[in-house]
Protein backbone atom coordinates (compact mmCIF):
# COMPACT_ATOMS: atom_id res chain seq x y z
CA UNK A 1 0.00 0.00 0.00
CA UNK A 2 1.21 3.49 -1.19
CA UNK A 3 0.44 6.95 1.10
CA UNK A 4 0.84 10.08 0.06
CA UNK A 5 0.00 12.44 2.68
CA UNK A 6 -1.10 16.04 2.01
CA UNK A 7 2.03 16.50 0.17
CA UNK A 8 2.95 19.96 -0.85
CA UNK A 9 6.11 21.49 -2.78
CA UNK A 10 7.24 24.80 -3.11
CA UNK A 11 10.16 25.65 -5.26
CA UNK A 12 13.08 28.36 -4.96
CA UNK A 13 11.45 31.36 -6.13
CA UNK A 14 8.06 30.52 -4.53
CA UNK A 15 6.68 28.40 -7.12
CA UNK A 16 3.94 27.15 -5.51
CA UNK A 17 3.66 23.38 -7.57
CA UNK A 18 1.64 20.98 -5.36
CA UNK A 19 -0.59 21.50 -2.46
CA UNK A 20 -1.99 18.96 -0.42
CA UNK A 21 -2.21 16.17 -2.22
CA UNK A 22 -3.60 12.99 -0.67
CA UNK A 23 -3.85 9.75 -2.31
CA UNK A 24 -4.13 6.08 -1.28
CA UNK A 25 -2.98 3.14 -3.33
CA UNK A 26 -3.66 -0.31 -3.18
CA UNK A 27 -1.01 -2.94 -4.32
CA UNK A 28 -1.98 -4.15 -7.87
CA UNK A 29 -4.10 -1.30 -8.64
CA UNK A 30 -3.40 1.08 -11.52
CA UNK A 31 -3.76 4.57 -10.95
CA UNK A 32 -3.55 7.26 -13.92
CA UNK A 33 -3.06 10.98 -12.91
CA UNK A 34 -4.20 13.58 -15.53
CA UNK A 35 -4.40 17.20 -15.45
CA UNK A 36 -3.31 20.03 -17.43
CA UNK A 37 0.50 21.40 -17.71
CA UNK A 38 1.63 22.82 -14.40
CA UNK A 39 -0.65 21.39 -12.50
CA UNK A 40 2.29 19.29 -10.56
CA UNK A 41 1.61 15.69 -11.70
CA UNK A 42 5.16 15.12 -12.81
CA UNK A 43 6.47 16.80 -9.74
CA UNK A 44 4.00 14.13 -7.50
CA UNK A 45 5.60 11.52 -9.49
CA UNK A 46 8.85 12.61 -8.63
CA UNK A 47 8.56 12.76 -5.24
CA UNK A 48 7.13 9.06 -5.08
CA UNK A 49 9.73 7.97 -6.94
CA UNK A 50 12.57 9.79 -4.13
CA UNK A 51 13.86 11.77 -6.99
CA UNK A 52 12.54 15.06 -5.20
CA UNK A 53 11.63 16.16 -1.95
CA UNK A 54 8.06 17.32 -0.72
CA UNK A 55 8.40 20.50 1.22
CA UNK A 56 6.06 19.24 3.69
CA UNK A 57 3.57 15.96 3.72
CA UNK A 58 5.73 12.73 3.12
CA UNK A 59 5.09 9.37 0.99
CA UNK A 60 4.40 6.05 2.85
CA UNK A 61 5.05 2.13 1.38
CA UNK A 62 4.36 -0.22 3.07
CA UNK A 63 3.79 2.15 6.44
CA UNK A 64 7.74 3.36 6.12
CA UNK A 65 8.23 6.51 5.14
CA UNK A 66 10.36 6.98 1.39
CA UNK A 67 12.89 9.64 1.79
CA UNK A 68 15.16 8.75 -1.17
CA UNK A 69 14.93 6.30 -4.40
CA UNK A 70 13.38 3.18 -2.64
CA UNK A 71 14.04 -0.50 -4.22
CA UNK A 72 10.68 -1.38 -4.33
CA UNK A 73 9.65 1.67 -6.47
CA UNK A 74 11.01 1.57 -10.19
CA UNK A 75 10.19 4.47 -12.69
CA UNK A 76 9.97 4.72 -16.00
CA UNK A 77 10.07 8.41 -17.36
CA UNK A 78 9.17 9.48 -20.74
CA UNK A 79 12.08 8.94 -22.57
CA UNK A 80 13.49 5.82 -22.54
CA UNK A 81 17.06 7.13 -20.92
CA UNK A 82 18.52 3.84 -21.80
CA UNK A 83 22.56 3.76 -21.39
CA UNK A 84 24.01 4.18 -24.90
CA UNK A 85 27.13 3.10 -24.12
CA UNK A 86 25.78 -0.69 -23.15
CA UNK A 87 23.40 -3.35 -25.11
CA UNK A 88 20.20 -3.99 -25.14
CA UNK A 89 20.47 -6.72 -22.49
CA UNK A 90 22.97 -5.05 -20.10
CA UNK A 91 20.84 -1.78 -19.87
CA UNK A 92 17.94 -4.39 -18.76
CA UNK A 93 20.08 -6.13 -16.42
CA UNK A 94 21.54 -2.82 -14.82
CA UNK A 95 19.27 -2.66 -11.87
CA UNK A 96 20.98 -5.95 -11.09
CA UNK A 97 24.32 -5.95 -10.94
CA UNK A 98 24.78 -7.62 -7.47
CA UNK A 99 23.10 -10.82 -8.92
CA UNK A 100 25.40 -13.96 -9.81
CA UNK A 101 26.06 -13.69 -13.56
CA UNK A 102 23.87 -16.60 -14.70
CA UNK A 103 21.03 -16.00 -12.54
CA UNK A 104 20.89 -12.30 -14.30
CA UNK A 105 21.44 -13.88 -17.60
CA UNK A 106 18.34 -15.68 -17.59
CA UNK A 107 16.36 -13.11 -15.74
CA UNK A 108 17.14 -10.43 -18.69
CA UNK A 109 16.59 -13.33 -21.30
CA UNK A 110 13.29 -13.78 -19.30
CA UNK A 111 12.17 -10.05 -19.31
CA UNK A 112 13.52 -9.08 -23.08
CA UNK A 113 11.46 -11.90 -24.59
CA UNK A 114 7.84 -11.41 -22.20
CA UNK A 115 8.74 -7.39 -23.91
CA UNK A 116 9.00 -8.87 -27.28
CA UNK A 117 13.05 -7.87 -27.79
CA UNK A 118 14.52 -11.13 -27.66
CA UNK A 119 16.53 -10.49 -31.06
CA UNK A 120 17.18 -7.36 -30.11
CA UNK A 121 19.54 -8.14 -26.91
CA UNK A 122 22.58 -7.54 -28.46
CA UNK A 123 21.59 -4.51 -30.80
CA UNK A 124 22.48 -0.97 -29.51
CA UNK A 125 19.97 1.22 -27.92
CA UNK A 126 20.45 3.84 -30.89
CA UNK A 127 19.51 0.89 -33.15
CA UNK A 128 16.45 0.28 -31.66
CA UNK A 129 12.78 2.26 -32.92
CA UNK A 130 11.16 4.65 -30.64
CA UNK A 131 8.43 2.05 -28.98
CA UNK A 132 11.51 -0.77 -29.05
CA UNK A 133 13.42 1.62 -26.40
CA UNK A 134 10.59 2.04 -24.46
CA UNK A 135 10.16 -1.27 -24.08
CA UNK A 136 13.45 -1.81 -23.27
CA UNK A 137 13.64 0.85 -20.27
CA UNK A 138 9.72 -0.83 -19.01
CA UNK A 139 11.53 -4.02 -18.71
CA UNK A 140 14.68 -2.18 -17.17
CA UNK A 141 12.26 -1.41 -14.39
CA UNK A 142 10.40 -4.47 -14.21
CA UNK A 143 13.62 -6.81 -13.73
CA UNK A 144 14.08 -5.93 -10.05
CA UNK A 145 10.20 -6.71 -9.01
CA UNK A 146 9.86 -3.30 -7.76
CA UNK A 147 6.14 -3.00 -5.56
CA UNK A 148 5.61 -0.27 -7.41
CA UNK A 149 6.03 1.02 -10.85
CA UNK A 150 5.65 4.67 -11.33
CA UNK A 151 5.09 5.84 -15.79
CA UNK A 152 5.41 9.83 -16.36
CA UNK A 153 4.14 10.17 -19.47
CA UNK A 154 5.69 7.29 -20.84
CA UNK A 155 3.88 6.82 -24.48
CA UNK A 156 3.78 10.36 -25.08
CA UNK A 157 6.73 10.51 -27.64
CA UNK A 158 5.53 7.52 -29.48
CA UNK A 159 2.68 7.81 -32.76
CA UNK A 160 -0.96 6.96 -31.79
CA UNK A 161 -0.65 2.79 -33.20
CA UNK A 162 2.68 2.56 -30.99
CA UNK A 163 1.31 3.97 -28.32
CA UNK A 164 -2.11 1.58 -27.86
CA UNK A 165 0.32 -1.33 -28.89
CA UNK A 166 2.38 -0.25 -25.59
CA UNK A 167 -0.97 0.55 -23.35
CA UNK A 168 -1.99 -2.65 -23.97
CA UNK A 169 1.57 -4.57 -23.29
CA UNK A 170 2.05 -2.92 -19.99
CA UNK A 171 -1.86 -4.43 -19.01
CA UNK A 172 -0.53 -7.70 -20.07
CA UNK A 173 2.71 -7.54 -18.25
CA UNK A 174 0.85 -6.08 -15.02
CA UNK A 175 -1.72 -8.70 -15.25
CA UNK A 176 1.29 -11.35 -16.23
CA UNK A 177 3.03 -10.61 -13.11
CA UNK A 178 2.14 -12.28 -9.31
CA UNK A 179 1.63 -10.42 -7.06
CA UNK A 180 0.23 -7.75 -9.54
CA UNK A 181 2.54 -4.24 -9.11
CA UNK A 182 0.92 -1.24 -8.32
CA UNK A 183 1.42 1.47 -11.45
CA UNK A 184 0.68 5.22 -11.35
CA UNK A 185 0.84 6.90 -14.30
CA UNK A 186 0.81 9.86 -15.35
CA UNK A 187 -0.49 11.39 -18.71
CA UNK A 188 -2.51 13.61 -20.32
CA UNK A 189 -3.80 11.62 -22.93
CA UNK A 190 -7.43 10.88 -21.70
CA UNK A 191 -8.05 7.82 -23.44
CA UNK A 192 -4.88 6.38 -22.44
CA UNK A 193 -5.82 6.98 -18.86
CA UNK A 194 -9.27 5.09 -19.18
CA UNK A 195 -7.63 2.49 -21.24
CA UNK A 196 -5.34 1.70 -18.29
CA UNK A 197 -6.80 2.76 -15.24
CA UNK A 198 -8.74 1.70 -12.04
CA UNK A 199 -9.20 5.15 -11.02
CA UNK A 200 -8.44 8.36 -12.46
CA UNK A 201 -7.02 11.20 -10.43
CA UNK A 202 -7.68 14.57 -12.45
CA UNK A 203 -5.82 17.42 -10.82
CA UNK A 204 -6.21 21.20 -11.37
CA UNK A 205 -3.20 23.80 -11.59
CA UNK A 206 -1.80 26.93 -9.60
CA UNK A 207 -1.46 25.04 -7.06
CA UNK A 208 -1.45 21.84 -8.21
CA UNK A 209 -4.65 19.89 -6.37
CA UNK A 210 -6.70 17.42 -6.78
CA UNK A 211 -9.63 18.12 -8.31
CA UNK A 212 -12.17 14.71 -8.46
CA UNK A 213 -11.49 10.86 -8.41
CA UNK A 214 -13.28 9.05 -11.06
CA UNK A 215 -13.19 5.26 -10.65
CA UNK A 216 -13.49 3.10 -14.21
CA UNK A 217 -15.67 0.31 -13.69
CA UNK A 218 -14.76 -1.57 -16.94
CA UNK A 219 -14.13 -4.97 -17.50
CA UNK A 220 -10.97 -5.44 -18.90
CA UNK A 221 -9.79 -6.10 -21.65
CA UNK A 222 -11.21 -3.13 -22.43
CA UNK A 223 -13.06 -1.97 -25.87
CA UNK A 224 -12.09 1.42 -26.84
CA UNK A 225 -15.14 1.64 -29.01
CA UNK A 226 -17.44 0.90 -26.68
CA UNK A 227 -20.10 2.68 -25.11
CA UNK A 228 -19.35 2.97 -21.92
CA UNK A 229 -15.51 3.57 -22.67
CA UNK A 230 -16.81 6.93 -24.37
CA UNK A 231 -19.76 7.97 -21.82
CA UNK A 232 -15.74 7.32 -18.98
CA UNK A 233 -13.56 9.52 -21.36
CA UNK A 234 -16.79 12.52 -21.47
CA UNK A 235 -16.57 12.06 -17.39
CA UNK A 236 -12.78 12.80 -17.04
CA UNK A 237 -13.07 15.42 -19.81
CA UNK A 238 -15.56 17.24 -18.25
CA UNK A 239 -14.23 17.00 -15.11
CA UNK A 240 -11.23 17.96 -16.53
CA UNK A 241 -12.60 21.39 -17.94
CA UNK A 242 -14.04 22.32 -14.79
CA UNK A 243 -10.52 22.14 -13.16
CA UNK A 244 -8.81 24.04 -16.01
CA UNK A 245 -12.46 26.87 -16.02
CA UNK A 246 -11.87 26.99 -12.42
CA UNK A 247 -8.65 27.61 -12.19
CA UNK A 248 -8.52 30.07 -14.45
CA UNK A 249 -11.38 31.74 -12.49
CA UNK A 250 -9.26 31.80 -9.33
CA UNK B 1 19.12 8.61 -57.94
CA UNK B 2 15.33 8.76 -58.89
CA UNK B 3 12.96 8.32 -62.00
CA UNK B 4 9.74 9.47 -61.95
CA UNK B 5 7.50 8.71 -64.71
CA UNK B 6 6.26 11.99 -66.45
CA UNK B 7 2.38 11.50 -67.82
CA UNK B 8 3.90 11.25 -71.47
CA UNK B 9 3.89 7.85 -72.44
CA UNK B 10 7.78 6.99 -72.66
CA UNK B 11 9.24 9.63 -71.33
CA UNK B 12 11.55 9.53 -67.86
CA UNK B 13 12.29 12.90 -66.27
CA UNK B 14 15.24 12.20 -64.20
CA UNK B 15 15.62 14.75 -60.71
CA UNK B 16 17.80 17.54 -60.94
CA UNK B 17 21.04 17.10 -58.67
CA UNK B 18 24.44 17.29 -58.47
CA UNK B 19 26.21 16.35 -61.85
CA UNK B 20 26.71 12.68 -61.62
CA UNK B 21 30.74 12.11 -60.75
CA UNK B 22 32.50 9.14 -62.55
CA UNK B 23 32.07 5.98 -60.88
CA UNK B 24 35.82 5.37 -60.05
CA UNK B 25 35.58 8.46 -57.93
CA UNK B 26 32.69 7.34 -55.31
CA UNK B 27 33.52 3.43 -55.15
CA UNK B 28 35.54 1.91 -52.51
CA UNK B 29 37.66 2.69 -49.65
CA UNK B 30 40.92 2.04 -51.09
CA UNK B 31 39.99 4.19 -54.45
CA UNK B 32 39.15 6.73 -51.81
CA UNK B 33 42.67 6.74 -50.59
CA UNK B 34 44.40 6.39 -54.09
CA UNK B 35 41.98 9.72 -55.30
CA UNK B 36 43.59 11.38 -52.36
CA UNK B 37 47.04 10.47 -53.19
CA UNK B 38 47.09 11.39 -56.79
CA UNK B 39 48.19 15.46 -56.20
CA UNK B 40 50.61 14.72 -53.81
CA UNK B 41 52.20 11.86 -55.77
CA UNK B 42 51.87 14.38 -59.02
CA UNK B 43 53.26 16.96 -57.78
CA UNK B 44 56.24 15.08 -56.20
CA UNK B 45 56.46 13.58 -59.87
CA UNK B 46 56.09 17.35 -61.68
CA UNK B 47 58.75 18.35 -59.64
CA UNK B 48 61.30 15.54 -60.34
CA UNK B 49 60.82 16.43 -63.86
CA UNK B 50 61.44 19.68 -63.55
CA UNK B 51 64.58 19.48 -61.48
CA UNK B 52 66.06 16.61 -64.19
CA UNK B 53 65.22 18.25 -67.06
CA UNK B 54 67.35 21.43 -65.54
CA UNK B 55 64.74 24.23 -65.27
CA UNK B 56 65.59 24.88 -61.79
CA UNK B 57 68.56 23.47 -59.96
CA UNK B 58 66.47 22.27 -56.88
CA UNK B 59 69.09 23.65 -54.45
CA UNK B 60 66.69 25.15 -51.92
CA UNK B 61 63.94 22.58 -52.49
CA UNK B 62 65.67 19.23 -53.54
CA UNK B 63 63.82 16.70 -55.79
CA UNK B 64 62.40 13.71 -54.55
CA UNK B 65 64.75 11.26 -55.11
CA UNK B 66 67.30 12.98 -53.48
CA UNK B 67 65.09 13.48 -50.03
CA UNK B 68 64.62 9.73 -50.05
CA UNK B 69 68.34 8.86 -50.22
CA UNK B 70 69.02 11.32 -47.71
CA UNK B 71 65.83 9.53 -45.84
CA UNK B 72 67.81 6.07 -46.79
CA UNK B 73 71.26 7.76 -45.59
CA UNK B 74 69.58 8.82 -42.29
CA UNK B 75 68.25 5.24 -41.55
CA UNK B 76 71.08 3.35 -42.42
CA UNK B 77 73.86 4.78 -40.20
CA UNK B 78 71.22 4.41 -37.50
CA UNK B 79 70.95 8.43 -37.08
CA UNK B 80 67.64 8.76 -37.86
CA UNK B 81 66.17 6.05 -35.33
CA UNK B 82 68.56 7.77 -32.99
CA UNK B 83 66.96 11.05 -33.33
CA UNK B 84 63.34 9.76 -33.95
CA UNK B 85 63.64 7.93 -30.63
CA UNK B 86 64.89 10.67 -28.50
CA UNK B 87 61.74 13.06 -29.44
CA UNK B 88 59.58 10.03 -29.70
CA UNK B 89 60.77 9.86 -25.83
CA UNK B 90 60.43 13.77 -24.94
CA UNK B 91 56.48 13.46 -26.52
CA UNK B 92 56.18 10.09 -25.12
CA UNK B 93 57.14 11.60 -21.11
CA UNK B 94 55.33 14.88 -21.96
CA UNK B 95 52.42 13.49 -22.98
CA UNK B 96 51.93 11.06 -19.97
CA UNK B 97 53.05 14.37 -17.56
CA UNK B 98 50.21 16.18 -19.06
CA UNK B 99 47.21 13.73 -19.48
CA UNK B 100 47.86 12.32 -15.67
CA UNK B 101 47.45 16.61 -14.79
CA UNK B 102 45.13 17.26 -17.42
CA UNK B 103 42.57 14.25 -15.97
CA UNK B 104 43.48 15.24 -12.42
CA UNK B 105 42.17 18.44 -12.38
CA UNK B 106 39.80 18.28 -15.26
CA UNK B 107 38.24 15.49 -12.82
CA UNK B 108 37.80 17.47 -10.25
CA UNK B 109 36.99 20.71 -11.68
CA UNK B 110 33.94 18.75 -13.16
CA UNK B 111 32.52 16.93 -10.68
CA UNK B 112 32.82 19.34 -7.63
CA UNK B 113 31.70 22.58 -7.86
CA UNK B 114 33.80 24.14 -5.49
CA UNK B 115 36.42 22.59 -7.18
CA UNK B 116 35.84 24.58 -10.36
CA UNK B 117 35.30 27.55 -7.71
CA UNK B 118 38.59 27.80 -6.71
CA UNK B 119 41.17 25.94 -9.50
CA UNK B 120 39.12 27.19 -12.89
CA UNK B 121 39.53 30.50 -13.31
CA UNK B 122 43.69 29.83 -12.46
CA UNK B 123 44.04 27.88 -14.89
CA UNK B 124 41.91 29.51 -17.28
CA UNK B 125 44.38 32.40 -16.77
CA UNK B 126 47.29 30.18 -16.95
CA UNK B 127 45.87 29.03 -20.39
CA UNK B 128 45.77 32.69 -21.77
CA UNK B 129 49.60 32.81 -21.94
CA UNK B 130 50.50 31.34 -25.00
CA UNK B 131 52.62 28.12 -24.01
CA UNK B 132 55.82 28.98 -25.89
CA UNK B 133 56.41 31.81 -23.48
CA UNK B 134 57.02 29.53 -20.37
CA UNK B 135 60.54 27.97 -22.05
CA UNK B 136 62.49 30.67 -20.47
CA UNK B 137 61.29 30.34 -17.37
CA UNK B 138 61.35 26.41 -17.35
CA UNK B 139 65.27 26.70 -18.73
CA UNK B 140 66.19 28.72 -15.95
CA UNK B 141 64.19 26.67 -13.47
CA UNK B 142 65.14 22.79 -15.27
CA UNK B 143 68.18 23.83 -17.00
CA UNK B 144 68.62 23.34 -20.65
CA UNK B 145 68.38 19.39 -21.15
CA UNK B 146 65.57 17.03 -20.74
CA UNK B 147 63.27 18.17 -17.93
CA UNK B 148 62.31 21.74 -19.61
CA UNK B 149 61.37 20.08 -23.05
CA UNK B 150 59.02 17.44 -21.45
CA UNK B 151 57.79 20.47 -18.74
CA UNK B 152 57.14 22.27 -22.27
CA UNK B 153 55.35 19.40 -24.65
CA UNK B 154 53.54 18.69 -20.85
CA UNK B 155 52.17 22.14 -20.61
CA UNK B 156 50.61 21.88 -24.25
CA UNK B 157 49.21 18.58 -23.60
CA UNK B 158 47.65 19.73 -20.53
CA UNK B 159 45.09 21.93 -21.40
CA UNK B 160 42.86 20.27 -24.35
CA UNK B 161 42.95 17.26 -21.91
CA UNK B 162 41.62 19.53 -18.93
CA UNK B 163 39.19 21.19 -20.98
CA UNK B 164 38.03 18.31 -22.83
CA UNK B 165 37.38 15.95 -19.43
CA UNK B 166 36.05 19.21 -17.38
CA UNK B 167 33.67 20.39 -20.42
CA UNK B 168 32.14 16.34 -20.73
CA UNK B 169 31.67 15.57 -16.80
CA UNK B 170 29.88 18.99 -16.61
CA UNK B 171 28.03 17.77 -19.91
CA UNK B 172 26.88 14.36 -18.57
CA UNK B 173 23.19 13.64 -19.37
CA UNK B 174 21.66 14.83 -15.93
CA UNK B 175 18.40 12.25 -17.54
CA UNK B 176 20.73 9.70 -17.63
CA UNK B 177 22.17 10.27 -13.73
CA UNK B 178 19.06 10.41 -12.18
CA UNK B 179 18.55 6.76 -13.94
CA UNK B 180 21.35 6.08 -11.58
CA UNK B 181 20.06 7.69 -8.93
CA UNK B 182 16.70 5.43 -9.10
CA UNK B 183 18.62 2.49 -9.31
CA UNK B 184 20.55 3.93 -6.10
CA UNK B 185 24.10 3.88 -7.32
CA UNK B 186 26.64 4.49 -4.64
CA UNK B 187 29.03 7.74 -5.68
CA UNK B 188 32.09 5.13 -6.62
CA UNK B 189 29.23 2.88 -8.86
CA UNK B 190 27.69 6.31 -10.24
CA UNK B 191 31.29 7.36 -11.30
CA UNK B 192 32.00 3.92 -12.71
CA UNK B 193 29.36 2.90 -14.55
CA UNK B 194 27.52 6.21 -15.32
CA UNK B 195 30.15 8.86 -15.97
CA UNK B 196 33.05 7.18 -16.74
CA UNK B 197 31.29 5.65 -19.77
CA UNK B 198 29.60 8.96 -20.52
CA UNK B 199 32.28 11.05 -20.59
CA UNK B 200 34.94 8.53 -22.39
CA UNK B 201 33.69 9.75 -26.22
CA UNK B 202 35.25 12.86 -25.11
CA UNK B 203 37.35 12.43 -23.28
CA UNK B 204 39.25 10.05 -26.10
CA UNK B 205 39.28 13.19 -28.26
CA UNK B 206 40.59 15.44 -26.09
CA UNK B 207 43.68 13.16 -25.72
CA UNK B 208 44.13 13.06 -29.54
CA UNK B 209 43.93 16.68 -29.97
CA UNK B 210 46.66 16.84 -26.60
CA UNK B 211 48.91 14.18 -28.82
CA UNK B 212 48.82 16.79 -31.76
CA UNK B 213 49.80 19.15 -29.79
CA UNK B 214 52.33 17.61 -27.92
CA UNK B 215 53.94 17.22 -31.21
CA UNK B 216 53.85 20.64 -32.24
CA UNK B 217 55.39 21.81 -28.91
CA UNK B 218 58.08 18.87 -29.02
CA UNK B 219 59.64 20.76 -32.42
CA UNK B 220 59.49 24.00 -30.33
CA UNK B 221 61.50 22.02 -27.75
CA UNK B 222 63.80 20.70 -29.63
CA UNK B 223 64.63 24.41 -31.12
CA UNK B 224 65.52 25.36 -27.62
CA UNK B 225 68.58 23.79 -28.03
CA UNK B 226 68.57 20.17 -28.53
CA UNK B 227 72.02 17.81 -29.55
CA UNK B 228 69.48 14.63 -30.57
CA UNK B 229 66.10 14.72 -31.72
CA UNK B 230 64.49 15.32 -35.27
CA UNK B 231 63.78 18.76 -33.91
CA UNK B 232 67.77 18.91 -34.10
CA UNK B 233 67.59 17.71 -37.12
CA UNK B 234 65.76 20.49 -38.42
CA UNK B 235 67.65 23.45 -36.72
CA UNK B 236 70.91 21.58 -38.02
CA UNK B 237 69.68 21.15 -41.35
CA UNK B 238 68.73 25.15 -41.45
CA UNK B 239 72.05 26.04 -40.31
CA UNK B 240 74.11 23.83 -42.42
CA UNK B 241 71.97 24.46 -45.81
CA UNK B 242 70.95 21.06 -46.54
CA UNK B 243 67.28 21.53 -47.37
CA UNK B 244 66.80 17.28 -48.09
CA UNK B 245 67.74 17.01 -44.15
CA UNK B 246 64.97 19.46 -43.05
CA UNK B 247 62.46 18.01 -45.05
CA UNK B 248 63.63 14.29 -43.96
CA UNK B 249 63.05 15.04 -40.73
CA UNK B 250 59.31 16.72 -41.57
CA UNK B 251 58.62 13.39 -43.16
CA UNK B 252 59.74 11.60 -39.68
CA UNK B 253 57.50 14.07 -38.01
CA UNK B 254 54.63 13.23 -40.24
CA UNK B 255 54.87 9.44 -40.06
CA UNK B 256 55.17 9.45 -36.34
CA UNK B 257 52.67 11.64 -35.27
CA UNK B 258 50.08 9.53 -37.85
CA UNK B 259 51.50 6.51 -36.18
CA UNK B 260 50.82 7.50 -32.94
CA UNK B 261 47.68 9.17 -33.13
CA UNK B 262 46.29 5.94 -35.11
CA UNK B 263 47.42 4.02 -32.14
CA UNK B 264 45.96 5.81 -30.17
CA UNK B 265 42.73 5.48 -31.97
CA UNK B 266 43.06 1.71 -32.72
CA UNK B 267 43.72 1.54 -28.82
CA UNK B 268 40.42 3.31 -27.82
CA UNK B 269 38.09 2.33 -30.17
CA UNK B 270 37.20 -1.01 -28.62
CA UNK B 271 35.97 1.28 -25.56
CA UNK B 272 33.87 3.45 -28.25
CA UNK B 273 31.77 0.56 -30.11
CA UNK B 274 28.71 2.01 -29.02
CA UNK B 275 29.28 5.48 -30.30
CA UNK B 276 27.39 6.74 -33.60
CA UNK B 277 29.29 6.32 -36.31
CA UNK B 278 31.77 5.48 -34.86
CA UNK B 279 32.46 2.45 -37.09
CA UNK B 280 31.64 4.17 -40.12
CA UNK B 281 34.04 6.91 -39.87
CA UNK B 282 36.77 5.31 -40.56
Amino acid sequence: MLTLERISKTYAGAVHALEGVTLGVELGEIVAIVGGSGCGKSTLLRIVAGLDRPSAGRVLLDGAEVTGPHEEIGIVFQEPRLFPWLTVSENVGFGLADRHRADRERIVADALARVGLAEKAGAWPRQLSGGQAQRAAIARSLVTRPEVLLLDEPFSALDAFTRIDLQDHLLELWADTSPKPTLIVVTHDVEEAVALADRIVVMRPHPGRTQAEIAVRLPRPRDRQSRAFEDVKRDVLATLNTSLVRAAAE
Amino acid sequence: MTTVASPIAGNLVTEPGRPRSPGWLRSGRWSGFLVGLALPVAVALGWEAVVALGWNSGRLLPPPSVILRTFAALAENGALAQHAWATLWRVAAGFALGVAAGTLLGALTGYSLVANRVLDPTLQALRAIPSIAWVPLFILWLGIFEASKVALIAVGVFFPVYLGLMGAILSVDRKIVEVGRVFRLSGPAMVRRILLPAVLPAYVTSLRAGLGLGWMFVVAAEFMGASVGLGYLLVDGQQLGKPAQIVAAIIAFAILGKATDSLLGAATAPLLRWEVGFGARR
